[in-house]
Protein backbone atom coordinates (compact mmCIF):
# COMPACT_ATOMS: atom_id res chain seq x y z
CA UNK A 1 0.00 0.00 0.00
CA UNK A 2 1.22 3.79 -0.47
CA UNK A 3 2.07 5.24 2.50
CA UNK A 4 0.63 9.13 1.05
CA UNK A 5 3.43 10.29 3.63
CA UNK A 6 5.40 13.06 1.42
CA UNK A 7 8.22 12.70 4.12
CA UNK A 8 8.44 9.39 3.75
CA UNK A 9 9.03 9.51 0.07
CA UNK A 10 10.93 12.45 0.31
CA UNK A 11 13.68 10.66 2.24
CA UNK A 12 13.39 7.89 -0.42
CA UNK A 13 14.21 10.13 -3.15
CA UNK A 14 17.42 11.02 -0.68
CA UNK A 15 18.25 7.14 -0.03
CA UNK A 16 18.11 6.57 -4.27
CA UNK A 17 20.00 9.74 -4.55
CA UNK A 18 22.82 8.39 -2.37
CA UNK A 19 22.68 4.65 -3.72
CA UNK A 20 21.68 4.96 -7.55
CA UNK A 21 24.75 4.95 -10.66
CA UNK A 22 24.38 8.86 -11.66
CA UNK A 23 24.02 7.60 -15.24
CA UNK A 24 20.32 7.66 -16.49
CA UNK A 25 21.11 4.82 -19.35
CA UNK A 26 21.58 2.49 -16.17
CA UNK A 27 19.23 3.62 -14.10
CA UNK A 28 16.33 2.93 -16.62
CA UNK A 29 17.96 -0.84 -17.36
CA UNK A 30 17.98 -1.80 -13.94
CA UNK A 31 14.24 -0.70 -13.48
CA UNK A 32 12.93 -2.25 -16.39
CA UNK A 33 14.60 -5.31 -15.91
CA UNK A 34 13.47 -5.37 -12.02
CA UNK A 35 10.32 -4.56 -12.75
CA UNK A 36 10.29 -7.55 -15.87
CA UNK A 37 11.04 -9.73 -12.46
CA UNK A 38 8.20 -8.75 -10.66
CA UNK A 39 5.69 -9.57 -13.12
CA UNK A 40 5.02 -5.90 -13.44
CA UNK A 41 6.07 -5.66 -17.23
CA UNK A 42 6.31 -7.35 -20.23
CA UNK A 43 9.87 -5.48 -22.41
CA UNK A 44 7.90 -6.06 -25.57
CA UNK A 45 4.93 -3.98 -24.83
CA UNK A 46 7.54 -1.00 -23.86
CA UNK A 47 9.22 -1.99 -27.71
CA UNK A 48 5.56 -1.95 -29.19
CA UNK A 49 5.38 1.66 -27.68
CA UNK A 50 8.50 3.19 -29.20
CA UNK A 51 7.99 1.58 -32.35
CA UNK A 52 4.29 3.62 -32.50
CA UNK A 53 5.58 6.54 -31.42
CA UNK A 54 8.70 6.52 -33.48
CA UNK A 55 6.99 5.46 -36.74
CA UNK A 56 3.74 6.39 -36.58
CA UNK A 57 2.36 8.51 -33.62
CA UNK A 58 3.83 12.39 -33.48
CA UNK A 59 3.28 15.65 -35.05
CA UNK A 60 2.09 15.07 -38.25
CA UNK A 61 -0.85 13.56 -36.75
CA UNK A 62 -1.44 17.54 -35.37
CA UNK A 63 -0.86 19.03 -38.97
CA UNK A 64 -3.19 17.00 -40.46
CA UNK A 65 -6.05 18.55 -37.95
CA UNK A 66 -5.16 21.63 -38.84
CA UNK A 67 -5.04 21.59 -42.47
CA UNK A 68 -8.30 20.02 -42.23
CA UNK A 69 -9.35 23.00 -39.77
CA UNK A 70 -8.24 25.29 -43.03
CA UNK A 71 -10.31 23.38 -45.57
CA UNK A 72 -13.36 22.12 -44.14
CA UNK A 73 -14.95 25.07 -41.38
CA UNK A 74 -17.61 22.39 -40.41
CA UNK A 75 -14.97 20.54 -39.32
CA UNK A 76 -13.22 23.60 -37.74
CA UNK A 77 -16.10 24.47 -36.00
CA UNK A 78 -16.47 21.03 -34.11
CA UNK A 79 -12.46 21.20 -33.18
CA UNK A 80 -13.10 24.71 -31.69
CA UNK A 81 -15.77 23.05 -29.58
CA UNK A 82 -14.82 19.72 -29.03
CA UNK A 83 -11.44 18.73 -29.84
CA UNK A 84 -11.36 15.60 -28.65
CA UNK A 85 -14.33 14.59 -30.60
CA UNK A 86 -12.79 15.73 -33.25
CA UNK A 87 -9.29 14.55 -33.41
CA UNK A 88 -11.28 10.72 -33.09
CA UNK A 89 -12.77 11.51 -36.57
CA UNK A 90 -9.43 10.71 -37.29
CA UNK A 91 -9.07 7.76 -35.00
CA UNK A 92 -6.72 10.32 -32.89
CA UNK A 93 -7.73 10.30 -29.45
CA UNK A 94 -5.58 8.84 -27.14
CA UNK A 95 -3.27 9.11 -23.96
CA UNK A 96 -3.47 12.82 -22.66
CA UNK A 97 -6.04 13.64 -24.84
CA UNK A 98 -9.25 13.36 -23.65
CA UNK A 99 -9.74 16.79 -22.80
CA UNK A 100 -8.08 18.58 -25.54
CA UNK A 101 -9.43 22.07 -26.31
CA UNK A 102 -8.15 24.06 -30.10
CA UNK A 103 -7.39 27.77 -29.22
CA UNK A 104 -7.06 29.43 -32.21
CA UNK A 105 -4.61 32.28 -33.61
CA UNK A 106 -6.03 34.98 -35.31
CA UNK A 107 -4.00 38.31 -37.02
CA UNK A 108 -4.81 40.06 -33.36
CA UNK A 109 -4.23 36.87 -31.23
CA UNK A 110 -1.31 34.63 -30.34
CA UNK A 111 -1.49 31.44 -28.36
CA UNK A 112 0.91 29.67 -26.51
CA UNK A 113 0.75 26.69 -24.31
CA UNK A 114 2.99 25.82 -21.56
CA UNK A 115 2.92 23.09 -18.31
CA UNK A 116 4.53 25.18 -15.37
CA UNK A 117 3.84 22.26 -12.81
CA UNK A 118 5.07 19.27 -14.81
CA UNK A 119 4.93 18.78 -18.64
CA UNK A 120 1.51 18.07 -19.71
CA UNK A 121 1.70 17.37 -23.37
CA UNK A 122 -0.93 15.85 -25.94
CA UNK A 123 1.09 12.80 -26.82
CA UNK A 124 -1.75 10.98 -29.12
CA UNK A 125 -1.95 13.94 -31.29
CA UNK A 126 1.97 15.65 -31.35
CA UNK A 127 3.64 13.27 -30.18
CA UNK A 128 6.66 13.64 -27.68
CA UNK A 129 7.31 16.88 -26.12
CA UNK A 130 10.67 18.37 -26.81
CA UNK A 131 13.24 18.77 -24.31
CA UNK A 132 12.82 22.63 -24.09
CA UNK A 133 9.34 22.30 -23.33
CA UNK A 134 10.23 20.34 -20.36
CA UNK A 135 13.33 22.05 -19.44
CA UNK A 136 13.06 24.78 -16.41
CA UNK A 137 13.79 27.98 -18.76
CA UNK A 138 10.26 27.32 -20.69
CA UNK A 139 8.56 26.38 -17.54
CA UNK A 140 9.34 29.19 -15.75
CA UNK A 141 9.03 31.69 -18.55
CA UNK A 142 6.73 31.35 -21.00
CA UNK A 143 4.07 32.60 -18.42
CA UNK A 144 5.76 35.73 -17.28
CA UNK A 145 7.98 36.80 -20.42
CA UNK A 146 6.14 35.00 -23.40
CA UNK A 147 7.30 37.86 -25.76
CA UNK A 148 11.12 37.41 -24.93
CA UNK A 149 10.64 33.44 -25.31
CA UNK A 150 8.67 34.04 -28.47
CA UNK A 151 11.89 35.95 -29.62
CA UNK A 152 14.16 33.13 -28.73
CA UNK A 153 11.83 31.14 -30.85
CA UNK A 154 12.37 33.74 -33.92
CA UNK A 155 9.14 34.75 -33.13
CA UNK A 156 8.77 38.87 -33.53
CA UNK A 157 5.17 40.08 -32.07
CA UNK A 158 3.95 43.68 -32.43
CA UNK A 159 2.94 45.09 -29.02
CA UNK A 160 -0.78 45.09 -30.11
CA UNK A 161 -0.90 41.08 -30.46
CA UNK A 162 -2.39 39.60 -27.50
CA UNK A 163 -0.73 36.89 -26.28
CA UNK A 164 -2.86 34.37 -24.70
CA UNK A 165 -1.03 31.50 -22.25
CA UNK A 166 -2.41 28.37 -21.44
CA UNK A 167 -0.66 26.76 -18.39
CA UNK A 168 -2.47 22.69 -18.46
CA UNK A 169 -3.17 22.82 -14.53
CA UNK A 170 -5.72 20.10 -14.73
CA UNK A 171 -5.78 17.35 -17.08
CA UNK A 172 -7.04 19.64 -20.16
CA UNK A 173 -4.11 19.60 -22.80
CA UNK A 174 -4.16 22.46 -25.64
CA UNK A 175 -3.63 22.53 -29.12
CA UNK A 176 -3.01 25.52 -31.31
CA UNK A 177 -4.67 26.32 -34.57
CA UNK A 178 -2.28 28.35 -36.11
CA UNK A 179 -3.23 30.73 -39.27
CA UNK A 180 -3.56 29.50 -42.45
CA UNK A 181 -0.46 31.38 -44.47
CA UNK A 182 -1.70 33.87 -47.45
CA UNK A 183 -0.86 32.36 -50.86
CA UNK A 184 -2.37 28.84 -50.46
CA UNK A 185 -4.98 29.29 -51.77
CA UNK A 186 -6.56 26.16 -53.16
CA UNK A 187 -4.01 23.90 -51.77
CA UNK A 188 -5.05 20.58 -50.88
CA UNK A 189 -4.97 19.22 -47.13
CA UNK A 190 -1.95 16.55 -47.71
CA UNK A 191 0.20 19.96 -49.04
CA UNK A 192 -1.23 22.11 -45.94
CA UNK A 193 -0.21 19.80 -43.46
CA UNK A 194 3.13 20.31 -44.55
CA UNK A 195 3.18 23.74 -43.54
CA UNK A 196 2.34 22.85 -39.88
CA UNK A 197 5.20 22.55 -37.96
CA UNK A 198 5.31 21.14 -34.43
CA UNK A 199 5.88 23.89 -32.59
CA UNK A 200 3.01 26.32 -33.74
CA UNK A 201 0.67 23.85 -32.60
CA UNK A 202 2.71 24.78 -29.26
CA UNK A 203 2.54 27.84 -30.06
CA UNK A 204 6.16 28.82 -30.82
CA UNK A 205 5.98 29.19 -34.37
CA UNK A 206 3.66 31.29 -35.56
CA UNK A 207 3.96 32.86 -39.33
CA UNK A 208 3.64 29.56 -41.44
CA UNK A 209 3.91 31.66 -44.53
CA UNK A 210 7.50 31.72 -45.05
CA UNK A 211 7.26 27.90 -46.00
CA UNK A 212 4.92 28.34 -48.74
CA UNK A 213 8.45 28.97 -50.95
CA UNK A 214 8.95 25.90 -51.10
CA UNK B 1 3.57 21.83 -1.75
CA UNK B 2 5.76 24.84 -2.14
CA UNK B 3 8.78 22.31 -4.12
CA UNK B 4 10.92 23.35 -6.89
CA UNK B 5 8.47 22.25 -9.31
CA UNK B 6 6.44 25.05 -9.43
CA UNK B 7 8.08 27.13 -11.95
CA UNK B 8 5.94 29.53 -13.24
CA UNK B 9 7.41 33.13 -12.97
CA UNK B 10 10.51 32.26 -11.35
CA UNK B 11 13.55 34.18 -12.09
CA UNK B 12 17.05 33.49 -13.52
CA UNK B 13 17.22 30.38 -15.53
CA UNK B 14 18.51 32.05 -18.62
CA UNK B 15 17.29 31.43 -22.35
CA UNK B 16 15.51 28.68 -23.82
CA UNK B 17 17.71 26.01 -25.81
CA UNK B 18 15.62 26.49 -28.73
CA UNK B 19 18.04 24.37 -31.41
CA UNK B 20 17.01 21.14 -30.59
CA UNK B 21 16.85 18.36 -33.12
CA UNK B 22 13.41 17.48 -33.74
CA UNK B 23 12.97 13.75 -33.49
CA UNK B 24 10.88 11.76 -30.53
CA UNK B 25 13.50 10.94 -28.62
CA UNK B 26 16.77 11.47 -27.77
CA UNK B 27 18.28 8.23 -26.29
CA UNK B 28 17.20 4.84 -25.91
CA UNK B 29 16.84 5.11 -22.45
CA UNK B 30 14.50 8.39 -23.07
CA UNK B 31 12.71 5.88 -25.41
CA UNK B 32 12.35 2.87 -22.38
CA UNK B 33 11.28 5.04 -19.76
CA UNK B 34 8.25 6.94 -21.64
CA UNK B 35 7.35 3.81 -23.20
CA UNK B 36 7.65 1.87 -19.55
CA UNK B 37 5.21 4.64 -18.31
CA UNK B 38 2.87 3.62 -20.92
CA UNK B 39 3.24 -0.42 -20.08
CA UNK B 40 3.89 -1.06 -16.41
CA UNK B 41 1.16 -2.93 -14.55
CA UNK B 42 1.06 -1.14 -11.06
CA UNK B 43 -1.39 -1.31 -7.97
CA UNK B 44 -4.41 -0.46 -7.98
CA UNK B 45 -3.95 2.82 -5.09
CA UNK B 46 -1.47 4.38 -7.60
CA UNK B 47 -2.70 7.02 -9.85
CA UNK B 48 -1.40 9.94 -11.42
CA UNK B 49 -1.80 12.79 -8.96
CA UNK B 50 0.16 10.98 -5.68
CA UNK B 51 2.72 9.89 -8.59
CA UNK B 52 2.55 13.40 -9.69
CA UNK B 53 3.74 14.48 -5.93
CA UNK B 54 6.35 11.43 -5.34
CA UNK B 55 7.87 13.41 -8.60
CA UNK B 56 8.17 16.92 -6.74
CA UNK B 57 8.99 14.71 -3.59
CA UNK B 58 12.83 14.75 -5.43
CA UNK B 59 15.14 16.54 -3.68
CA UNK B 60 15.42 20.13 -5.21
CA UNK B 61 19.14 20.33 -6.23
CA UNK B 62 18.17 16.77 -8.31
CA UNK B 63 14.22 18.08 -9.78
CA UNK B 64 16.04 21.11 -11.40
CA UNK B 65 19.57 19.39 -12.75
CA UNK B 66 18.84 15.96 -13.28
CA UNK B 67 17.12 14.76 -17.20
CA UNK B 68 13.53 14.74 -17.15
CA UNK B 69 13.14 10.96 -18.08
CA UNK B 70 15.63 10.14 -15.39
CA UNK B 71 12.76 11.81 -12.68
CA UNK B 72 10.23 9.74 -14.09
CA UNK B 73 12.74 6.43 -13.32
CA UNK B 74 13.22 8.05 -9.66
CA UNK B 75 9.71 8.77 -9.45
CA UNK B 76 8.92 5.02 -10.18
CA UNK B 77 11.67 3.30 -7.71
CA UNK B 78 10.31 5.50 -5.09
CA UNK B 79 6.72 4.33 -5.27
CA UNK B 80 8.01 1.09 -5.29
CA UNK B 81 10.04 1.21 -2.54
CA UNK B 82 7.09 3.64 -0.47
CA UNK B 83 5.14 0.53 -1.52
CA UNK B 84 7.03 -2.18 -0.38
CA UNK B 85 7.04 -3.67 -3.58
CA UNK B 86 11.01 -3.49 -3.65
CA UNK B 87 14.08 -2.37 -1.89
CA UNK B 88 16.38 0.13 -2.83
CA UNK B 89 18.76 -2.50 -3.64
CA UNK B 90 16.64 -4.58 -5.84
CA UNK B 91 16.07 -1.03 -7.97
CA UNK B 92 20.17 -0.53 -7.76
CA UNK B 93 20.87 -3.96 -9.01
CA UNK B 94 17.47 -4.36 -10.96
CA UNK B 95 17.56 -8.30 -9.76
CA UNK B 96 14.28 -9.21 -7.90
CA UNK B 97 14.78 -10.88 -4.80
CA UNK B 98 11.32 -11.22 -3.01
CA UNK B 99 8.14 -11.68 -5.34
CA UNK B 100 6.05 -8.74 -6.97
CA UNK B 101 2.64 -7.79 -6.24
CA UNK B 102 -0.28 -9.48 -7.29
CA UNK B 103 -1.67 -7.35 -10.42
CA UNK B 104 -2.84 -8.25 -13.50
CA UNK B 105 -0.41 -9.88 -15.65
CA UNK B 106 1.19 -6.55 -17.31
CA UNK B 107 0.64 -5.36 -20.92
CA UNK B 108 1.24 -7.09 -23.56
CA UNK B 109 2.66 -6.18 -26.95
CA UNK B 110 -0.38 -7.19 -29.01
CA UNK B 111 -2.41 -4.84 -26.78
CA UNK B 112 -0.03 -1.89 -27.09
CA UNK B 113 -1.79 -0.52 -30.55
CA UNK B 114 -5.29 -0.76 -28.62
CA UNK B 115 -3.89 1.17 -25.55
CA UNK B 116 -2.66 4.00 -28.05
CA UNK B 117 -6.40 4.60 -28.15
CA UNK B 118 -7.51 4.87 -24.72
CA UNK B 119 -7.98 8.57 -23.65
CA UNK B 120 -8.09 8.19 -19.99
CA UNK B 121 -10.81 10.29 -18.65
CA UNK B 122 -10.79 11.98 -15.34
CA UNK B 123 -14.64 14.06 -15.88
CA UNK B 124 -17.15 12.90 -13.75
CA UNK B 125 -20.91 13.09 -13.46
CA UNK B 126 -21.00 13.24 -9.98
CA UNK B 127 -20.29 16.65 -7.53
CA UNK B 128 -21.65 19.86 -6.85
CA UNK B 129 -23.39 22.10 -9.47
CA UNK B 130 -20.89 24.71 -10.63
CA UNK B 131 -20.97 27.56 -7.97
CA UNK B 132 -19.81 30.24 -10.46
CA UNK B 133 -20.63 31.27 -13.90
CA UNK B 134 -18.69 32.52 -17.07
CA UNK B 135 -17.74 35.80 -16.49
CA UNK B 136 -17.56 35.86 -12.55
CA UNK B 137 -14.64 37.76 -10.96
CA UNK B 138 -12.70 35.41 -8.61
CA UNK B 139 -9.57 35.32 -6.23
CA UNK B 140 -7.61 32.11 -6.04
CA UNK B 141 -6.66 30.89 -2.47
CA UNK B 142 -4.12 32.91 -0.90
CA UNK B 143 -2.29 29.88 0.75
CA UNK B 144 -0.81 26.39 -0.49
CA UNK B 145 -0.93 23.39 0.84
CA UNK B 146 2.12 21.26 2.58
CA UNK B 147 0.56 17.68 0.07
CA UNK B 148 -0.14 17.85 -3.43
CA UNK B 149 -2.14 20.81 -5.54
CA UNK B 150 -2.18 21.83 -8.92
CA UNK B 151 -2.94 25.64 -8.02
CA UNK B 152 0.67 26.93 -8.74
CA UNK B 153 2.09 30.05 -6.64
CA UNK B 154 2.06 32.55 -9.09
CA UNK B 155 -1.38 32.36 -8.89
CA UNK B 156 -2.38 32.35 -5.16
CA UNK B 157 -4.50 35.35 -3.92
CA UNK B 158 -4.68 36.67 -7.43
CA UNK B 159 -7.82 38.08 -9.21
CA UNK B 160 -8.95 36.41 -12.57
CA UNK B 161 -12.27 35.48 -14.29
CA UNK B 162 -14.28 32.69 -15.24
CA UNK B 163 -13.75 31.53 -18.88
CA UNK B 164 -15.15 27.88 -19.01
CA UNK B 165 -17.04 25.78 -16.97
CA UNK B 166 -14.91 22.45 -17.72
CA UNK B 167 -17.28 19.78 -16.09
CA UNK B 168 -16.81 18.27 -12.94
CA UNK B 169 -13.10 16.86 -12.59
CA UNK B 170 -10.94 14.78 -10.03
CA UNK B 171 -10.06 17.12 -7.51
CA UNK B 172 -5.84 15.84 -7.80
CA UNK B 173 -5.30 17.56 -4.17
CA UNK B 174 -7.89 14.76 -2.75
CA UNK B 175 -6.44 11.81 -5.48
CA UNK B 176 -3.15 12.12 -4.44
CA UNK B 177 -3.96 11.49 -0.69
CA UNK B 178 -6.32 8.65 -1.81
CA UNK B 179 -9.55 10.16 -1.86
CA UNK B 180 -11.40 10.33 -4.63
CA UNK B 181 -13.68 13.65 -5.17
CA UNK B 182 -15.03 15.60 -8.03
CA UNK B 183 -15.37 18.92 -8.06
CA UNK B 184 -16.18 21.68 -10.86
CA UNK B 185 -13.42 22.68 -12.97
CA UNK B 186 -13.04 26.04 -14.78
CA UNK B 187 -10.73 27.49 -17.14
CA UNK B 188 -10.04 30.82 -15.27
CA UNK B 189 -8.34 33.97 -16.97
CA UNK B 190 -5.88 36.43 -15.41
CA UNK B 191 -4.42 39.83 -16.96
CA UNK B 192 -0.83 39.63 -16.95
CA UNK B 193 -0.64 42.70 -15.03
CA UNK B 194 -2.34 41.11 -12.26
CA UNK B 195 0.15 38.62 -11.68
CA UNK B 196 4.04 40.05 -12.50
CA UNK B 197 4.00 43.94 -11.36
CA UNK B 198 6.42 44.86 -14.97
CA UNK B 199 3.59 42.92 -16.95
CA UNK B 200 1.08 46.34 -16.29
CA UNK B 201 -0.82 47.33 -19.65
CA UNK B 202 0.56 44.41 -21.82
CA UNK B 203 -2.00 43.14 -24.06
CA UNK B 204 -1.22 38.89 -22.38
CA UNK B 205 -3.33 37.05 -20.19
CA UNK B 206 -2.67 33.99 -18.56
CA UNK B 207 -5.41 31.14 -18.27
CA UNK B 208 -5.12 28.37 -16.17
CA UNK B 209 -7.23 25.09 -15.04
CA UNK B 210 -8.67 25.54 -11.80
CA UNK B 211 -10.73 23.83 -9.45
CA UNK B 212 -13.64 25.18 -7.46
CA UNK B 213 -12.17 24.59 -4.01
CA UNK B 214 -8.98 26.56 -5.37
CA UNK B 215 -11.43 29.17 -5.87
CA UNK B 216 -13.69 32.10 -3.64
CA UNK B 217 -15.94 35.05 -5.04
CA UNK B 218 -14.92 38.74 -5.31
Amino acid sequence: MSSRDSDKVAAIHRELHDHLPSEPALRVKALESLLVEKGMLDSRAVDAWVELYTEEIGPKRGAQVVARAWTDPAFKTRLLANATAAIDEFGYAGPATAHLRAVENTPRIHNLVVCTLCSCYPFSILGLAPAWYKANEYRARAVREPRQVLKEFGVALDDAVEVRIWDSTAELRYLVVPERPAGTEGWDEHKLAALVTRNAMIGTDRDLGRRTAR
Amino acid sequence: MDGPHDLGGRQGFGPVAVDEKEEPFHSDWEARMWAMDHSIRYPEDWNIDWWRHSRELIHPLDYLTRPYFDQWMQTYAALLVDSGIATVAEIVSGRATTPGPKVEPPLAAANVRKAAHHAARFDRDEGPAPGFGIGDRVRTRAHGIPTHTRLPAYVRGRNGTIERYCGNHVLPDASAVGRERAEPLYTVMFDAGELWPEAKGRRERVHLDLWESYLERT
